[in-house]
């Protein structure tokens, strides 16, 4: 098993990226923009060793979303690239062609969040029904239901 | 249901129905609690074969369709699927909290709501999860339904006045009326 990578390391090959924080013991936390995201990953990938996506999480920090991909390798030292996408305009470079199994990480936050991923083949729906209108991100913090809009399912119009 | 009830086929039909009912459990979205006591309910300990109670695969064999937990968006239209499948007379058991009222589930934005929002329900189990035992005893209590509906000639009676067929939850709101 190879050493666990040191943040020294970390900081060295991502610099250029944005300031790397150790947050915990296996843990390097390095926050970049939306625009240098996929030279990040392809940097990390290649100096770093991270051959695999744990996930991307996503969160609503309100002003921004909180984007966050979590790298690891045979180091197993976790490198959580995160990224703050502006509110008014949600949309960040897909990064399914150089991490496959990005993709359906991707299709689940553009359904709960409708963070547009520009490059990606195929933004279908996955979490949510396939009735479910356009432009209704639940899982957004200013999200409420509208009462008079329909959500799909079989209660209305079915047998 | 066709024919005349008192024909010797029919009541053959009927004797072996009743004999010897087949169920079929579909999860509509429920943490599978439900799932796993009902799957109790037909292992060794409490066997329900016994009494001629069936698991089968299908729902084109069944007579009494189980449905367990709150029924999720996506899961809704299937659900109707199945129990149109499911040849008349079919009996349909809400099982657990959230089966028979939406639970702690009830008003979430991927839930449409109990499962008598969906397809109309004849026998409710309450409990998060039911033990085994009130399960089987909500298919023996729906195997008396069936008897009484046979008497009656039909589910009809059972119907009260002002009942809505289908009634739909929106996120965020929780369903007033619980239907019989």
């Amino acid at each position: 098993m190879t050493a666990q990578l040191t943040m020294e390391q970390v900081s060295g090959a991502l610099k250029e990226y944005g300031s790397a924080e150790q947050v915990r013991k296996n843990r390097i936390r390095v926050s970049t923009d939306t625009q240098k995201i996929l030279s990040a990953i392809k940097a990390a990938q290649q100096f770093l060793d991270c051959d695999h996506l744990i996930l991307i999480s996503c969160t609503d920090d309100t002003g921004s979303f909180g984007l966050t991909y979590h790298l690891t390798g045979p180091h197993r030292t976790v490198i959580s690239l995160a990224v703050a996408v502006p509110r008014e305009s949600p949309q960040v470079f897909s990064v399914s062609d150089i991490l496959p199994p990005a993709a359906i990480y991707e299709r689940q936050i553009h359904d709960l969040f409708g963070i547009v991923f520009s490059g990606h083949p195929g933004l279908s729906k996955l979490m949510l029904n396939e009735d479910w209108p356009d432009g209704e991100y639940p899982l957004r913090k200013d999200w409420k239901p509208n009462k008079a809009n329909s959500y799909g399912g079989a209660a209305q119009g079915g047998t | 249901m066709t024919g005349d009830p008192q024909s010797l086929s029919q009541r053959l039909a009927t004797w072996a129905r009743v004999k010897s009912p087949w169920v079929t459990v579909f999860n509509s979205g429920a943490c599978n609690a439900c799932d796993i006591e009902i799957i109790a309910c037909l292992m060794p300990r409490f066997d329900v074969e016994r009494f001629g109670i069936l698991a089968k695969g299908s729902p084109r064999h069944a007579d009494i369709l189980i449905v367990t937990g709150a029924v999720t968006r996506k899961q809704a239209s299937r659900l109707l699927r199945v129990w149109e499948q499911i040849p008349e007379p079919k009996y349909v058991i809400a099982c657990g909290a959230c089966g028979a009222g939406g639970g702690v589930f009830q008003g979430l934005y991927h839930v449409v709501g109990d499962v008598g929002t969906v397809i109309p329900v004849d026998m409710y189990v309450a409990g998060c999860p039911p033990r085994p035992d009130e399960i089987i005893n909500a298919v023996v209590a729906c195997l008396n339904l069936m008897k009484e509906d046979l008497a009656q000639g039909g589910k009809e009676w059972r119907r009260k006045a002002g009942d809505t067929d289908r009634k739909e939850t929106t996120p965020g709101t929780v369903a007033k009326d619980v239907r019989v």
